[in-house]
């Protein structure tokens, strides 16, 4: 046998469970800790820490929370420290409830290290950084698959207005046309004018609704057709005046890409509309460099960026979110007083 | 119709009844698609209001058209926080504090609105209502102000 003194691995094996970064714990056969590193004290409250160590309380249960199995998320059922000999448990997932946060997820190894004298070690990595991003990339899915859906229910509900319903209406509006010179009636003939417009307007209600839901226009003729005809509109239905510039003329983008910039730009401006009391708004649209730029700029109220929202504060959350679909990013510049400037930038594919 | 007749009609009612803003809204003939706009305007701050296009249901003319009732708002912040102000661009355009609209009819139906306000602490009132419904009752140049028709 050699001495530690002279073999370097013995004062390299106390470095390593002094300054690793991963909790080592060893028991002996009986299931009681005999020792465990600073990492592994650091995660535990000192009242348990005491409690582990003078071998009161329920050893390694105060703070484990159970392990993954195929049928369990979290499981007491087969647990290792009872049947370390199964091949499961060279590599496997536990959670332990740490001080200060909550439960957290670690990726374990439990093995017998001394036959004998029934010694065992329990090694864990925290996996919260894994998680979280998995959590993110999972979040990141999901919020993609509800904007498709929602863009794609909404171009069918737009589609179906425009194309059936408007159509029908249209048709009748028509007919009663033919209608009043059927007869010379100046009473019928007055009524009829009446109806008549009735029914423009119910038609021009359900062309309104169908532009909202999903502009025909973006999927047809693009970008900058669809914000001019959507600026129209918000003249007319609410006096804001917005100043378009665009220099992307009839150059088409992805569809995706395109709902992005649209939906951006509309949630910007109507939040300029509601919060910053004018009655002005500038939006600039053009490519440069590979990157198509939205810039949307207010000369109103402005808000301190990170305050607690007026509204719902979802919208400038949905901004990100969909910038983020497309690889894009978003700025939102503000100051109390000094308006407000949205600015979107989303990569293109380049020579298309 | 007599663009002028109706501007002297709104100016003379506008003093009568000493309102800071008034403005009459009328549907729009067949070439326009029936749409309804603000037409005239008295004591108006910018023209913004003919910009505007009424949407069946929404703001105040909007209400007053689908209901056939008038609309009273003593004191505009009660009535709409600021979040939402914006879907009464009428009341944003022109700075109201306190209006009333009311519908003018012709042969049964709504032909128009006609609504009064103020920008400073006056407060509209059930009377004022009621005297601008009297008063559009028995027409109103083109519009008979006939609620309903004989069959």
């Amino acid at each position: 046998m050699t001495s530690a003194g002279n073999n370097p691995i013995g004062s390299l094996m106390i470095k390593l469970f002094e300054q690793s970064s991963e909790v080592i714990i060893f028991f002996d056969r009986h299931g009681k800790i005999i020792a465990m590193n600073p990492a592994a004290e650091a995660i535990m409250t000192p009242e348990k820490i005491r409690r582990i160590l003078q071998g009161d309380g329920h050893g390694i249960c105060e703070v484990c929370r159970g392990f993954t199995s195929e049928a369990e998320q979290m499981t007491c059922t087969n647990c290792y420290m009872h049947n370390p000999e199964l091949r499961e448990f060279t590599s496997f997932q536990i959670f332990l409830e740490t001080k200060g946060k909550e439960v957290v997820p670690y990726t374990a190894s439990f093995q017998t290290i001394d036959p004998e004298e029934g010694t065992r070690v329990l090694m864990l990595r925290s996996m919260i950084k894994q998680y979280q991003t998995q959590e993110k990339l999972y979040q990141n899915k999901v919020m993609k698959h509800v904007i498709e859906a929602q863009e794609s229910e909404r171009r069918r509900i737009s589609r179906e207005l425009h194309d059936s319903v408007a159509q029908e209406l249209m048709s009748a509006v028509v007919d009663l046309r033919v209608l009043k010179y059927l007869t010379d009636d100046e009473k019928l003939v007055g009524k009829m004018n009446q109806t008549e417009a009735l029914m423009t307007r119910l038609l021009d209600d359900v062309r309104n609704l169908s532009v909202e839901l999903r502009p025909a226009t973006l999927d047809d003729f693009g970008l900058e057709a669809a914000f001019k005809t959507h600026f129209k509109r918000l003249e007319q239905s609410y006096g804001l005046l917005v100043d378009f510039t665009s220099s992307l003329d009839k150059k088409r983008y992805s569809s995706e890409i395109e709902t992005v910039v649209y939906r951006v730009c509309q949630e910007a401006v109507m939040n300029a509309l509601k919060y910053a009391q004018v009655d002005r708004v500038e939006v600039v649209l053009e490519e440069k460099e590979g990157m198509l730029q939205l810039v949307v700029e207010d000369q109103g109220a402005g808000f301190q960026p990170g305050s607690k929202p007026i509204g719902t504060g979802l919208g400038l959350f949905g901004m990100q979110e969909r910038a983020e679909l497309v690889g894009g990013v978003l700025r939102v510049l503000s100051k109390p007083g000094e308006g407000t400037r949205v600015f979107l930038q989303v990569p293109v594919p380049s020579g298309e | 119709m007599n663009n002028t007749q109706y501007q002297a009609i709104l100016d003379e009612m506008r003093s009568q009844f000493d309102y800071d803003f008034m403005s009459l809204a009328l549907v729009e003939p067949a070439e326009f698609n029936y749409v309804i706009k603000w037409k005239f305007a008295s004591g108006n701050l910018n023209d913004g209001y003919k910009r505007i296009l009424l949407k069946s249901g929404r703001g105040v003319p909007g209400i007053v058209f689908k209901t056939g009732k008038p609309l009273l708002i003593p004191y505009v912040p009660d009535f709409v926080g600021p979040e939402n102000i914006f879907q009464y661009p009428i009341i944003k355009l022109e700075d109201l504090i306190s209006l009333v609209a009311v519908p003018v009819w012709h042969d049964g139906r709504v032909a128009g609105i006609l609504l009064g306000g103020y920008r400073d602490d006056r407060r509209v009132t059930v009377q004022s209502m009621q005297d601008l419904q009297k008063l559009v009752s028995g027409g109103l140049h083109d519009l008979n102000g006939k609620e309903m028709m004989p069959s």
